[in-house]
């Protein structure tokens, strides 16, 4: 079972996610359930399959590539938690 | 002109019914917590505007964008987020006359099939406030369900807005995918989820359909129904998935069968089917949706979107504090899933082949519409389960999507529909068709109008009163 742990707590690293003692506990179990089903796909043949990533087989539709205008600006600034003039303000980390 | 039941007219035509309106609305809905916010500005709609919704109330499932309105998903990280832009699918219907009045509770980020997952409220079924009223579009489920609004937004990634509808007794409507634009949707499995719709009024839902579908130049996914060549034609064969017994509760399987019944009454070829690949439909959903989860969630960090601690040593630590006090737990597990199923060394072995299966399934659902025009199926395995209820934890909540998701892998369109109701809670069914073949649900939905007429739960807001 550690070894199972140290597992998802790595992969919560890669995740960024930081987790207390007990939720990593019951995370890691949770995680290791679905993980022993995500393992019932093994039996399926797929050698012979494309993977499918979009439903409808459809090409993307790309707008052209020019200059444009973003005109709300004001309103994502003012969308932050918090802002100075023009700018975000995020935590001090340095 | 207006389009709109003849009921909400006389409703909204005149300030005293509008204002009553409301106000019931925030009563009946103090014991049902279908709202997370709820700020109806209902004094510039009109029915003489000469608009198809002139005024019509509807709700929006909170991870759908509309201006100036809170846009949290059910989550701590997003609390305080207002909305500086609407969302297409909201947009077009507002244009067309209709206004929203709030904003509907939610499993965080979509996530759940309870509402239970919610950080921010509780919503319970409007037939029995022991039980949850399904998710994650639990809250639009739940304000349709006890009257408070004609129609209301959801978005189904998995089912969450054809189970909730179930658990409710209304009908929820999962498009094709792309028909409805995604823009202002909060990305949670980009290539599974889609906008729907949910009410208690086919008419209404076919004529929302109509208004929010389309190309929008903002969704590159958006698609037109009109690079279809599928026609409504001659909806005459159906076919029942073939389910093992022990799979549904009586209730379900007895709603499924009088289902059977009824189509062959009312003319239909009905005929069964069993799909091969049925078993690997839920280990492939939860590949797939989890791992583009955790893509579309590394954007809240603290920095880029949502809430930030108030200090940090340095930024790496800065986006740990932010995800751990802002997330839940079943975002969490998710998001842990979906970064391990993309891992280097595991994706094929993962995700991957999740996504060879997904082709699997898709040319299985594809032979099956080849000689079928539609396929029906049971929603959930169960009526809504009581609130908290150990014997439905969060594991065979998802292995219970098995009917709902395939629809969101395939990317047809589904519309769950009430059949009965037992034991006081609703019970009913779902069908699907090819791509586009929206306007076969809605003509399955109303040959079995009258069958199956809808029923209303305890508490139910009677519009016809305040007229």
């Amino acid at each position: 079972m550690a070894q199972v742990q140290d597992e998802w707590s790595l992969t919560a690293e890669l995740a960024r996610l930081e987790l207390d003692k007990d939720e990593a506990l019951i995370l890691a179990r949770e995680a290791e359930r679905m993980r022993e089903l995500f393992l019932t796909m093994s039996r399926a043949d797929v050698d012979k399959l494309e993977p499918t990533t979009n439903a409808l087989e459809l090409n993307n539709r790309i707008r052209s590539d020019y200059v444009d205008s973003f005109n709300n600006v004001e309103s994502l600034i003012e969308a932050s938690p918090e802002q100075e003039d023009d700018f975000f303000l995020i935590p001090n980390v340095l | 002109m207006p389009q709109i039941p003849t009921i909400w007219s006389g409703v909204l035509s005149n300030p005293e019914r509008k204002e009553s309106y409301a106000r019931q609305v925030r009563e009946i809905d103090k014991n049902i917590g279908s709202f997370l916010s709820y700020n109806p500005d209902l004094t510039g709609s009109d029915t003489s505007e000469k608009k198809i919704f002139g005024g019509l109330p509807i709700a929006v499932k909170d991870n759908i964008a509309v201006t100036g309105l809170p846009l949290t998903c059910g989550s701590r990280i997003l609390e305080n987020l207002v909305a500086p832009y609407t969302a297409t699918a909201v947009q077009r219907l507002e244009d067309a006359g209709a206004v929203v009045v709030g904003k509907t509770n939610l499993d965080e980020f979509g996530m759940g099939s309870s509402n239970e997952n919610s950080a921010l409220g509780t919503t319970v079924n409007p037939w029995d406030k022991e039980r949850v009223p399904g998710g994650s579009s639990g809250g639009s489920a739940a304000a349709v369900a006890a009257g408070l609004v004609p129609l209301a937004l959801g978005s189904d990634t998995g089912g969450s807005v054809r189970q909730p509808a179930n658990f409710c007794g209304v009908y929820g409507l999962k498009p094709t995918y792309g028909s409805v634009s995604r823009f202002g949707l909060t990305a949670y499995a980009s290539s599974l989820e889609v906008i729907g719709t949910l009410t208690r009024d086919i008419d209404l839902m076919e004529t929302a359909f109509g208004i929010m579908s389309g190309i929008d130049e903002n969704d590159q996914s958006s698609v037109s129904s009109d690079d279809s060549d599928l026609s409504i034609g001659d909806v005459s064969n159906v076919v029942m998935l073939s389910v093992a017994k022990d799979m549904l509760d009586n209730p379900v399987a007895r709603a499924y069968m009088e289902t059977g019944e009824a189509l062959k009454a009312a003319g239909y070829n009905v005929t069964e089917v069993s799909l091969p690949s049925l078993d690997l439909v839920v280990p492939a959903y939860y590949t797939i949706a989890t791992a583009e989860a955790s893509a579309n969630l590394a954007r809240f960090n603290g920095i880029r979107y949502g809430y930030a601690p108030d200090f940090a040593e340095n930024p790496a630590e800065l986006m740990r504090k932010a995800r751990h006090e802002g997330f839940g737990r079943e975002v969490k597990l998710r998001i842990l899933l979906g970064t391990y199923v993309l891992r280097s060394g595991f994706q094929d072995q993962y995700y991957g082949r999740a996504q060879k299966i997904r082709t699997l399934i898709r040319k299985e659902l594809a032979s099956v519409f080849s000689s079928a025009d539609l396929l029906f199926m049971p929603v959930f395995p169960t009526q809504a389960f009581l609130k908290g209820d150990s014997e439905m934890d969060d594991f065979k909540q998802r292995i219970a999507d098995v009917f709902t998701c395939l629809a969101n892998l395939s990317g047809l369109p589904a519309l769950s529909l009430p059949v009965s109701v037992e034991n006081g809670l609703p019970t009913g069914v779902q069908f699907m068709a090819p791509s586009f073949g929206e306007q076969r649900l809605f003509k399955v939905a109303r040959d079995l109008k009258d069958v199956f007429p809808l029923q209303i739960p305890p508490n139910y807001l009677d519009i016809g009163s305040l007229v």
